[in-house]
Parts: C-alpha cells; sequence; structure tokens
C-alpha cells in the first residue's frame, strides 16, 4: 500500500466563488472553493448543507444540475471526501462537490457520517452504497445502507489507506500457500 | 345430484424466487431476488458483487502502465472506451495534446467496438427472447470480420490494450484500411438482412412492444445515460453534447428513438447507431491525415502530474465516466469509474414491477447490461 501517496495540494489563499458558490451563497447556503479539476468548479461543502444545496442545484432553472454522474468516496489522509460530480442532461453545466470530513472529528471505531441524498436523488442510493462498502462513510437516511460489491459480512474498507488485504498474494512468500 | 360450483375464495401469498447468479441469459453473474404474485413481479432486488474483481482498489496499487492494461476488462465487449476514458483523463491532468492521427485512428477503432458490441447484444438478446434457431451467427459473422481486422491492428481480439495515454499504440499498414473499407461496404446490406428477420416479426413484436415503458422522470432520476436514455426523449449523447476526440468534424446525428420508449425503441436505436457508426468509420478512412501516434513515451515508470480530473466517453452502453486522482507519484492515487451499466442496471427495480415474468429478460436484456462493467 502506498503509506506516503498525499493527496495534490490546495491553494493556500482562499479562491473567489464561482458561479455556483455564488448562486449557493444567495440561497444562503456557505462553501468553500477549492481548486479546479482541470477547468471544472469545484467547491466543498458543510455535511449539513449537502441536501438543501443539491435540491437546489437540481431543481432551479438556470442551474438545472439534474443528472448525477457519480457519488465517489475517497480517502485522502488527513480527511474523507464524498465527491459528487453533477451534469445537467439540458444545460451544458458541470460541477463537482466534495464534502470533506476530516478524520480526527471521526470517534473512534465509528464511520463518518454524510447525510444520504438517494431520498429524493435515487441515482445515489447505490452509489452511497458502494462508497460505504469501498471507503466506509456512513451515509444517514439510506434506506437500505448494505455492501454492495463486496459480501454482506465483509470485514474492512477495501479503499482505505490503511487497509489489510486478508491473504496478500503478491507478497506471499509461503511456498506451501494454495495458488 | 348436481355438481355445484362453488366460489373457492383461493388465498395467495406472495412468493420469493431466486433468479440465481447462474443463468443464460443474465449475461454475467446477476442475482435478482424476485418478489412474486402469481405470475407478475412485485419486487426485485439485484444482489450484485459476483464479479467484483477490486478494480478501483488495483487503481490504487499498480503503476499507471500496469493499469492500462488492467482496465479493458472493466467491460470487456467495450474495451476500446475503458482505456479512451483512462486516457482522455490523464491526458487532462498531465496536459498531452493527442496527435490528430492519433484521435482518428481511436474514434475509428472504438465505431469499430461499438459496431462489435451492438452486434453482440443483438444476437444475444434473441436467444433470450428464446429465439434458439440460431440467429446469432448472423451477426456473428460480421462480428468475426471485425474481431480480425482489430486483431490485427492492436494483437487481441477483445482486451485491446490499443489506446493508451497519449495516443495508440501501433500504426496499421496501408492495406488494414482497405478491408476496413471493405467491411463498410457490406455491413449495411447485413443489418438490413437482420432487420427482415427481426424489425418486423410478430413474435418478436408482441414481446417488444409497450414492454418496460421507461419514463422521462424516472430516468433522469436514476441517471440513465446511452442508447436508454435516449429512448425516452432526451438527446444526451456525448459525442454532440460535450464533444471530445475529432467528433466535432464529423458528420452524425444524435439517434433518439423515442415512440413510446419502450423496449422495441430501444432494439431500433441500436439497429440505428450501427448504420451511424458504419458511416462514421467511412468519414475517418476518408479524412485520416498523416502524423505521428503518440504523444507520451509508454515505459514502465511512467508518470501523471498532480491533480484530478474526471472525463467520460459515449460508450455502447452509456457514459463512461473515470475520475482520477494524481499526486504525481509512480502509482495513482484514487481511480474512480463512473460506469453506464452500474447506473443503467439501478432502474429495474422500477421498470420489472408489475409486469409479468416473462418481460424480465426482455426489459433486462434491452437495457444491454454488462455484468463486469456492473460489479468492476
Amino acid at each position: 500500500m502506498t503509506h506516503d501517496a498525499k493527496p495534490p495540494a490546495q491553494p493556500e489563499a482562499p479562491l473567489e466563488p464561482g458561479q455556483y458558490g455564488q448562486f449557493l451563497k444567495e440561497h444562503g447556503i456557505a462553501t468553500t472553493r477549492l481548486a479546479d479539476s482541470c477547468g471544472i468548479e469545484t467547491i466543498a461543502i458543510q455535511a449539513e448543507h449537502l441536501p438543501s444545496a443539491l435540491k437546489l442545484l437540481r431543481n432551479s432553472q438556470e442551474v438545472k444540475l439534474d443528472l448525477l454522474i457519480t457519488v465517489s468516496g475517497v480517502d485522502n489522509n488527513e480527511t474523507f471526501d464524498s465527491v459528487y460530480h453533477l451534469w445537467s442532461y439540458s444545460h451544458n453545466n458541470e460541477l463537482v462537490l466534495k464534502v470533506m470530513i476530516k478524520k480526527t472529528d471521526v470517534p473512534e471505531g465509528k464511520l463518518p457520517m454524510v447525510p444520504s441524498i438517494s431520498n429524493f436523488w435515487s441515482a445515489a442510493n447505490w452509489h452511497e452504497r458502494e462508497t460505504y462498502d469501498l471507503v466506509g462513510i456512513r451515509y444517514s437516511g439510506h434506506p437500505y445502507l448494505r455492501r454492495i460489491l463486496n459480501p454482506w459480512d465483509w470485514e474492512g474498507h477495501p479503499l482505505r489507506r490503511d487497509y489489510k488485504q486478508p491473504v496478500d498474494g503478491l507478497n506471499d512468500k509461503n511456498p506451501h500457500s494454495f495458488r | 345430484m348436481a355438481t355445484e360450483l362453488q366460489n373457492v375464495d383461493l388465498k395467495t401469498d406472495e412468493m420469493i424466487i431466486n433468479m440465481g447468479p447462474q443463468h443464460p441469459a443474465t449475461h454475467g453473474v446477476l442475482r435478482l431476488i424476485l418478489t412474486l404474485d402469481g405470475e407478475m413481479v412485485r419486487h426485485v432486488e439485484p444482489i450484485l458483487g459476483h464479479l467484483h474483481r477490486a478494480q478501483e482498489w488495483q487503481g490504487q496499487n499498480r503503476t499507471w502502465f500496469q493499469y492500462q492494461a488492467l482496465i479493458d476488462r472493466v467491460d470487456y465487449l467495450s474495451g476500446m472506451f475503458t482505456s479512451w476514458a483512462m486516457a482522455r483523463s490523464c491526458e487532462q491532468l498531465d496536459g498531452i495534446t493527442v496527435p490528430r492521427r492519433a484521435e482518428y485512428l481511436r474514434v475509428l477503432v472504438s465505431e469499430m467496438n461499438r459496431i462489435t458490441s451492438h452486434l453482440l447484444w443483438l444476437g444475444t438478446y434473441l436467444i433470450d427472447l428464446g429465439a434458439m434457431f440460431g440467429f446469432p451467427f448472423y451477426p456473428f459473422r460480421e462480428r468475426e470480420k471485425l474481431l480480425d481486422l482489430l486483431e490485427e491492428i492492436a494483437g487481441q481480439r477483445m482486451m485491446f490494450n490499443y489506446i493508451r495515454i497519449g495516443g495508440v499504440q501501433r500504426d496499421p499498414k496501408a492495406d488494414w484500411f482497405q478491408r476496413v473499407k471493405k467491411f463498410t461496404d457490406e455491413f449495411p446490406q447485413r443489418i438490413d438482412e437482420y432487420e427482415a428477420i427481426v424489425t418486423e416479426n410478430p413474435i418478436f413484436l408482441k414481446r417488444t412492444k409497450g414492454v418496460g415503458i421507461l419514463k422521462q422522470s424516472v430516468a433522469k432520476d436514476y441517471g440513465v445515460t446511452g442508447p436508454c436514455i435516449r429512448c425516452s426523449g432526451i438527446p444526451l449523447d456525448l459525442r454532440r453534447t460535450k464533444p471530445y476526440s475529432v467528433f466535432p468534424e464529423l458528420k452524425f446525428d444524435v439517434i433518439t428513438y423515442d415512440k413510446e420508449g419502450d423496449t422495441w425503441d430501444r432494439y431500433m436505436a441500436r439497429i440505428l447507431e450501427m448504420r451511424q457508426s458504419n458511416e462514421i468509420i467511412k468519414q475517418c478512412l476518408d479524412m485520416m491525415p498523416e502524423g505521428e501516434i503518440m504523444a507520451k513515451k509508454q515505459m514502465a515508470g511512467m508518470r501523471i502530474k498532480a491533480g484530478e480530473g474526471f472525463a467520460a466517453v459515449e460508450s455502447p452502453r452509456g457514459i463512461l465516466g473515470c475520475y482520477v486522482t494524481s499526486t504525481g507519484g509512480e502509482k495513482p492515487f484514487r481511480f474512480r469509474w463512473r460506469n453506464p451499466s452500474f447506473c443503467n442496471l439501478s432502474v429495474l427495480s422500477e421498470l420489472l414491477v408489475d409486469s409479468p415474468i416473462a418481460d424480465i429478460m426482455a426489459i433486462f436484456g434491452s437495457i444491454d447490461v454488462i455484468l463486469p462493467d456492473v460489479d468492476r
């Protein structure tokens, strides 16, 4: 496992809010702008504002971000990120929303909590289950949060940085292992 | 004594049946737990993960060069598209401009791959519906010709590993292009042969007309993309909406076939897409420029600059996207795949409700799901 891998650095000074940051600010939701991901506006939002922000972005007429491309989980070394890529079916809009939860804020033995959006956006249902399965972010309010890719009784979250494989086939030097 | 017909009130119960991972028609290992009321499906729960091979974990633990060869297997029928999505996202990060000849070759081989994918879909779909008379031999005859051509250029029939970060791997010889041209000249007649058997066939019409109507609002809610959404009235085709590569220079239309949004429309859309891909291949052959084919040296320790980005391509099943985070190291930091089959499969729980068991295969086949794409 690459324990020394660090996520790309964020800019030091706070950036000016972009188009979607401005839109959310007008509706009373504060966001922080992060470095653009290859030209697409990337904003960080607090976990409790997430459902209302997404409802606004989806339903407003000028910012019709109604195609949820994916909900991903990333284990950066200091934070757990829940990343939402939003596109639009009708307009040419793109946005990346991140909910970043510091690892120090998560109590020992518990999982980071993010409100689930699958109650009003069905596309997120399976994506959130997969993020729970692979990265270990718990989505509160999800109707059926169960492991989707791994078996139901699997232990551990494979895409975390500190995941130990149950059997490491690559580095196994035991000549009597079953192959 | 006259027999009296008694009105017996039969108490019915719902039955839970497992449509297990081993099934000839699920195109892979998909498990469906069906709750049935007689013949009608009341609730369906798909259980995934039988083919989970930890491709995203591999994306964190293999070098950039090694990982390129692994991802063709994510969606084995459209391996070119998965490689292309990875190549696009890494080129975006690294700031590489792909040479024009490489772009045209990419479009050419990926449209050939789209045709092979739709041909296999057509052949297996008819078997799923019960047409056991050997129909697949017709589309597979063309598929074999295309796979032979692709084998000459890429070295493999299916897991091509041809589109790399920075360009394409190999430049074909001049007579390869002539053989592709010969294929494109014959192909429209062949599609006419398939259509003659299938399109107006009364059995096929009874099985697919009015079955599995996908409403626009449901499709948008579930994030459906690809031919399924184009048949529900939303013309979302990434090659025209967010054009990439050399698609702005090619002449083609977005195929929307939204008479009713049912299974038959999805079948017609794919037939029309095959014809359209044929036309795109002809245009690529005419407009192929000379020049280099690779902009980044393919070596075992190659690195991509730090940053994060998302890039997508229009695969035969929908929008196939790749969210990559790089730290500039020799291994990627995070590779997240957005597979169209994963997102399209979630709409199955809405489509199958209140339809008879016999329609399950018709509807499921028309969504065109590949299980390795779902499970990675």
